[in-house]
Order: structure tokens, then sequence, then C-alpha cells
């Protein structure tokens, strides 16, 4: 029986793991997805917790999704970590394909309780009023916390691994794929033989679908953290739940009270089979015991028992588990300091970019920083962000890049739109649609016409029209909001962009012929999302209202 | 080892050897020179009508039916535009129904494979794709749509008789293809004033880039049609747009046109005349007449009104 419950649970969490890369993989326009294709992050207690704690509001989507594994968690301990956690399941089959063999008995035990204490610090930074921005906009965020729960959150962690690295290699090799049997099927000899032709032809459709692999400027960065993740278990196997996971932390602290325990009865022999066997060093020396927090539910020891001594129970007394979690005071207070340490993230501040219009002390590195539609003030939006990536998931033009040095380091790894890369297409919603913490709020294809990014400006020393005096209004061409205009001067058109009109979206920039930089460039500075959107939308209006819809040609 | 078996040294040395030998010779062979006959007897048809499916029919009807120009077994490939992700009635793109219509005309007329390429300017493909209608079309009237938005599928040709345009990056199936079929849509264009079927033909290279940053876009455009002569072009104009070409949106007028030619340049001047301009004051026409691309001079084609 107890054998069954366990092929059960590997069967149970080979579906989550399953369910997790599909819906990861629905995560891609058009988007039809009859459930949340941000499930697995929305059902992360720690997610939702760190997302209302630090926003200070209580965000019912959150809420409503991360309600079952928190009531799952009280009934029934950890059930969470040992039959659905996508991340612990990728771990086990790590160490299953690359043969890692750590150890499985119990480990210092005071290694357990790290988890704990980066718990405790990841709170403290929720709690703690951040001052985003130094001293230009306290009075926007004296109130909200700091973000630092994407380091170490692990469903965050695998969507972002899933997404720079695992998306563009698996792009990478059907873009191989779709090159060699695309050169095939053109060759002399294939064309001469129609059979040949019409047999490569099923296959060329089966990797015809990638034009050109997506790309991540973090790439290495997510690689090397999931990596680490992974040898970590040369030392013990799945250190990282034993030892790491704040999600697998909060969890245990709910499951303290749950009534299913388990118990060893006389006939234990004292083998120490289940000692050694446990996969989170649960046992310890004396097998009528066990930690409380640390059990995964795996039911791993029931099943391989010789004695059959152990056994489910809901009795407190009659349990072998122990519930105290043994935290160490001098740590827990070290813990709170690192927390409140961590304040001095958003101190160093290296490019720092007000929203407020009034002040504005643009500096050259944040130039670059670009959001997505839809996100919310910049204190707020660095707040609420979780670095999961799945907005750069769905982004059809791969335009949305994690920041690297754009917004400072408490905004490292959150979304920005690299135009060079891909533009952020007029008729697209996606990135609006998935985001767990609602960071980037939903937003109409309609509405983006006044969602203004950024703004365009004409580099005038390299434009093609402007510079060398020939034809080229590509910018014009493309600017799907009509914000580029012709200046006629000595007979020929150059380009001038309407700051009114233009959103920011980086499609003139795209396309711009002039390597590598882009003669036409989008910078931060009409970044309007101190405004309310009805602000906005009166902005917009006005401009409209001004802007001439003449057609430029005699006779037309 | 007895002597006369190879070593595995020899054996990649010699493998080595014969590879890197071909592969040398092939550069050496070097790249292939695009050249195309000048359109033949300049007829166009114009036909006017209310719906696009029997507009379509009408014009080829007029130049003697699909069949004389696609045989049965030929491949063909059709060229519309589809470069922006525009929905049909904003006459950014290539009317749909046309599209379809012509797919199924070839289809009746034997032919053994269709296929709808472009390079969209817009991306991703799919987005442009199912927003243009015209994959939805062209797919049901039994034509594979392609999307040409990979390296791999463009060959580099010598163009020798261009003059700001020496080489492009050209797609493989037009010079593959039995039968090349331009399908422009009529609009106006900030950069060249008009977009007819010459310039459509930008649709078909990989690097569009290299023809702004060359000596003149005219010139560009016209040096690749000098090198390029689809066999029938089709001129959509049902729809046409008036103001912020080529992407819109802007005005459109209708005008439930369709003109078909085998001579490209006569159906871009029948089509400029559409705006009320002079073939002859569209730079890149003109520098296309001047290469010997076809007829710019309506006096001397023949027009068959249907």
């Amino acid at each position: 029986m107890y054998e069954r419950l366990r092929r059960l649970r590997r069967a149970s969490r080979l579906a989550f793991l399953t369910a997790f890369a599909l819906l990861f993989a629905f995560a891609a326009y058009p988007l039809k997805s009859p459930i949340p294709v941000d499930l697995f992050l929305r059902a992360d207690p720690l997610i939702a917790l760190s997302a209302m704690l630090s926003l200070r509001k209580i965000l019912l989507p959150l809420l409503w999704y991360a309600l079952p594994i928190v009531v799952l968690s009280l009934v029934f301990g950890r059930v969470f970590c040992g039959w659905v956690c996508p991340m612990g399941t990728a771990i086990d089959i790590c160490e299953r394909v690359f043969r890692i063999r750590g150890r499985r008995a119990n480990q210092a035990p005071q290694l357990s309780r790290v988890k704990f204490y980066i718990l405790i610090a990841l709170v403290v930074t929720m709690l703690l009023p951040a001052a985003h921005r130094s001293a230009v906009d306290l009075s926007l965020s004296q109130s909200v916390g700091l973000s630092a729960v994407y380091l170490m959150d692990p469903i965050a962690l695998l969507t972002r691994t899933f997404t720079w690295v695992g998306l563009p290699a698996a792009q990478w090799a059907l873009q191989i794929g779709n090159a060699t049997v695309t050169a095939w099927s053109y060759s002399d000899f294939v064309s001469d033989h129609p059979a040949l032709a019409r047999a490569l032809s099923p296959l060329q459709l089966a990797f015809g679908s990638v034009a050109r692999p997506v790309y991540f400027r973090l790439v290495s960065t997510g690689f090397v953290m999931f990596v680490v993740v992974v040898a970590l278990s040369r030392y013990a196997l799945r250190f990282w739940c034993r030892n790491l996971c704040p999600l697998g932390a909060l969890l245990a602290l709910l499951g303290k009270v749950s009534p299913l325990r388990l118990a060893v009865s006389d006939r234990c022999t004292r083998c120490m089979r289940c000692v050694n066997e446990c996969k989170m060093g649960a046992i310890a020396e004396d097998p009528h015991r066990y930690a409380g927090p640390e059990c995964i539910e795996c039911y791993t020891c029931l099943a391989i028992c010789p004695e059959r001594a152990i056994s489910f129970t809901t009795g407190y007394e009659a349990s072998g588990r122990e519930d105290e979690l043994r935290l160490d005071r001098r740590r827990v207070l070290q813990a709170v300091g690192l927390g409140a340490a961590a304040l001095v993230i958003p101190k160093v501040d290296w490019s720092a970019k007000p929203s407020e219009a009034g002040e504005r002390v643009l500096k050259i590195s944040a130039a670059r920083l670009i959001r997505p539609p839809g996100a919310l003030p910049e204190p707020e939006f660095v707040t609420a962000c979780i670095r999961c990536g799945e907005c750069m998931k769905v982004c059809p033009t791969n335009a949305i890049q994690p920041a690297v040095g754009e917004g400072g380091l408490e905004a490292l790894a959150t979304p920005i739109i690299v135009p060079r890369i891909g533009p952020c297409m007029q008729p697209c919603d996606l990135c609006g649609r998935v985001c767990p913490t609602r960071a980037l709020q939903p937003f109409t294809v309609e509405e983006k016409s006044y969602l203004y990014l950024g703004t365009a400006s004409v580099d005038r020393s390299t434009c093609i029209a402007w510079a060398e005096d020939k034809q080229c209004l590509i910018c014009d061409e493309a600017c799907p909001y009509d914000a580029i205009s012709q200046r006629v001067i000595e007979g020929l058109g150059r380009p001038a962009v309407d700051e009114r009109i233009c959103v920011g979206c980086g499609m003139c920039e795209w396309v711009c012929p002039v390597e590598p930089l882009g003669a036409i460039r989008v910078g931060s500075s009409g970044d309007r999302r101190h405004l309310t959107r009805e602000e906005r939308q009166r902005l917009r209006e006005q401009a409209g209202k001004e802007s001439t819809d003449e057609s430029p040609y005699p006779g037309v | 080892m007895s002597n006369d078996e190879m070593t595995r040294r020899e054996f990649m040395r010699r493998a080595l050897t014969l590879g890197l030998t071909a592969y040398g010779l092939a550069e050496l062979a070097g790249m292939d020179e695009l050249q195309a006959a000048a359109g033949g007897g300049s007829t166009i048809a114009v036909a006017s009508s209310k719906s696009p499916g029997p507009l379509v029919r009408a014009a080829v009807d007029a130049l003697g039916g699909m069949g004389a120009f696609v045989k049965p077994g030929a491949s063909v490939l059709v060229k519309p535009n589809i470069g922006w992700a525009r929905e049909p009635h904003q006459a950014a793109t290539t009317n749909p129904d046309v599209v379809a219509e012509i797919v199924r005309l070839c289809k009746q007329a034997g032919a053994r494979e269709v296929k709808v390429m472009d390079h969209p300017v817009d991306g991703p493909d799919a987005l442009v794709l199912n927003v243009s209608g015209i994959r939805a079309a062209a797919e049901k009237a039994g034509a594979r749509v392609i999307p040409a938005s990979s390296p791999a599928l463009y060959e580099k040709v010598k163009l020798p008789r261009g003059k700001a345009l020496k080489s492009a990056d050209v797609l493989r199936d037009l010079r593959r293809a039995d039968v090349f079929i331009n399908v422009p849509i009529a609009k106006v264009h900030g950069t060249t004033t008009l977009t007819l079927g010459c310039k459509n033909l930008m649709g078909t290279v990989w690097d569009r880039g290299a023809w702004h940053r060359s000596a003149s876009l005219d010139q560009a455009i016209a040096d690749y049609a000098a090198h390029v002569a689809p066999q029938l072009v089709i001129l959509d104009a049902i729809k046409i747009l008036l103001t912020k070409g080529p992407k819109g949106p802007g005005r459109t007028a209708t005008k439930n046109i369709v003109v078909a030619g085998a001579d490209q340049l006569a159906v871009d001047a029948y089509g400029a005349t559409l705006f009320g301009r002079k073939p002859t004051s569209i730079a890149h026409l003109k520098r296309a007449y001047e290469l010997g691309v076809g007829e710019l001079d309506l006096d001397r084609v023949k027009v068959t009104h249907v």
C-alpha cells in the first residue's frame, strides 16, 4: 500500500513538472490558454506574501491562487515540496541525469535551519521601507518594501531558468535543424529528385517555426544560478530543498500544525534504513523521532521499512514528530540584520530615474530604462517584480530583456525593452496578461497609444537622410503610431519625431538600417508612468487634435 | 597494420583535403547572376467590379487565363505584400481574397505547388500573418504560406546591370519556382512616393537595409526590378492607401480595381495614375524604365478594360 503511495507521488511530481513545462510553452502568441500560464507563480505562497507585504496591499488574484497551497500545507505539511514543486523534481532529475551522489543521511542539523534564516531576512526586506531613489521621491516610495525574494523563490528561479536558458537552447536547436533541412531542400540534388523534396517537406515544417532564436542578455547568469543549485546536491541530495529554499521554510512553518503525522512502533529493529534513505535527512540517529519541518511527506520511509514499523497517525502525542525549529537566537538576529542591510541596495543607485516629471534628474545609465507597457510606477514596479521572466517568455519579438545596469542594482533582471533586439509590437498585449504579481498591469491594444514607455529621437549625425542626404524613411514607414513625419529640406524628406505621439515602442530603432546602434533611438525621457492612465489618455488626445491628417503629395 | 589499409589519420587528411578543395572550387565558381528577360508585349488588363474574387478572375482571363502562365505541374511562387501587422481594411497589406483567388486559379491551372511568401517587416511572423488575414485565406485556397524570415531561405546573387545595387540576397524560391507572381497593393509611400509592383519586390530580399544604405533607394529598386521579372503582376487596387503609407493607418479610397499584366512596369504605370500621378514622376519607375524593365508610357500599352 505504501509502495503504491510512493508510485503515486512519483506520478504526481512528473505530472506537475509536465504541467509547469506545458504552461510555460503556452505562454506565447496568441496566448489562448484556459488556465493562467503563470499558475505556478500565482499559487506560490511566498510570492503572494512578498508582493502583498512589500506593496502593503491585498492582491486578490494572488491570494486566491495561493490559498489552496496554504490550506494544503496546514493540513498535510510540506506536501507541496514532495508532491508538486517543479523545482524539486527538476533537481531530482538533474541529480539522476548527471549522476550526482551526495549524501542522503542526516547532515549537520544546523545547516537545515539556514532556510529559515533566509526566510527571516527576506521578510525583513519586505517589511522595512526601502528608500527607493534616495531623496528624490521619498513621498512615493517610503511605504513600499524591497524585493529580494526573486533571488531565492524556487518557482521564479525555475521559470527564469526556463526562459533565459531553456528557451534559447531549444530554439537554437530548432534553428539549426531548420537551416540544415532548408539548405538540403534547396540544393540542386534535391531539386532534381522531387520524391526527396516531398520527403523533406514535413521535416521542414517541423523545424520551420523558428525565424530567429530568442536571446536573453543574462543567459549565462541564469545558467550559472541553476547549475549552482544543482551542484550543491554533491554535498547532500536536494541540498537546495533541505537547506536553502525559503518557500520550503514558509511551508514548514505552516505545516507545524498539520495533524497528519508518522509514528514508529516497537517493531523497529533500528536497522537505520529509513535514516539512510530519507532524502531530506529528516530522521536523526534515533529512528523513532523525525524533524517535522524537514519532512516533505514523500513516505519513502513507510514503503522501505522492512518491519512495517512506520504508520500514519493523527495523534500529536503518539507520533515521533518533533516540531521545534530550534533556531539559534544569534543567527536570527543576524538574519534580521542582513535583511535590514539589504536596504543599501536601492542606494547602489548608479542609474536613478525618477518618474516625477518635475524632478527630472535622469542619469545617463538610466536613459535606456524602457519598461514594458502596463508597468507600475518605477518604485512599485521594482518592488512587485519577481523576475520570473514570464513576460520575457511571452513577448513575441524578444523585445523584453532582463535589465543589467539600466535600473541600478535593485532593478537587476527586471524587464526592460531593448528595441535593437526587438520592438514592442503595436497589436500585442501579452506581457500585461501573464505577470503573476501585476507589476505589469493588464492593458488593451487601444490603450497602447498613450501608455508612453519613452520617446524616440533622431541622431542627425548618423541618420542616412539627415547626414548623407539620401532617401531613407524606414522609421517613418514602420512607426505604428504615425509619430514620425518627414521634414522636407532641400527637396529631401528627413525624419522628425512628434514626441507627443511617440510612445517609445522602439519599432523605428529596430528597423533603422544604420548599424550597429541605429540613428533613431528610444530614450526613457518620455516615460509617463507617474500619471494615471486617464491623465495619459488626455495628454494623447490633446496631441491628436493638433496633428493633421493631410497627404503630403499634391494631387492625391 | 597492413599497408593497403588506410590509417585513421590518413583518412582524415584525405577527407579534409577533398572537402576543402570542393569548397574552394564551389567558392571560385562564384555567385550566380540574376538574369531576367524584359517583359514581352505590353498588354495589361484592368478589371473593375465589387467583389475581389471575380475581379482577379476577370483580369487574368483578359490576359488569356491563368493557364497562359501556369502550366500543369508547375511550381508557383506568389508574393503578396505581407509587410505589416495591419488588418485588411487598413489597406497596408494585399487583400487576402485577392491572394486566395490567385492561389485557386493556379491550382485550377494544374499547379503542382503554390507557395505564398513574403519577408515581413513587422514581427513576429505569426502575428503579421494572422492580423493581415493572408495565412488563413491562402491556406484555405490550398497554398503553403511561408514567412521568409530565415536567412537560410536566401542566396546571394549578382546583379550585373545594377547601378546602385551590385548584388542581393534573394529568396531561393524566386529562381526555383517555375512561375513567379507578384501581388502588390497600391499605396502611397513616405520615401518612394508610391509602392506598387517594383517596390513590392523588396520583400524578396534578406537585407533591405542595404538598399537604403545604397547610393539611391529609387535606383536600387530599379536595379533589382531589372533582374527580376515576374511572369505576372497582379496589382491589388481594391482599396488603396492615400496617406501615411506604407504602413498607415491613413486615409483609404475604395477603387475596386485589379490590374494584371506581364509587363511589370506597365502595371505600375497604370497604378500610378490611380493616385493622379504621372508614371514618369515616380523616380524609381522612371529609373526602371531607363534600365529597360518595361513600358512606362501608357499610350504604348494595350489596356483592356473588363
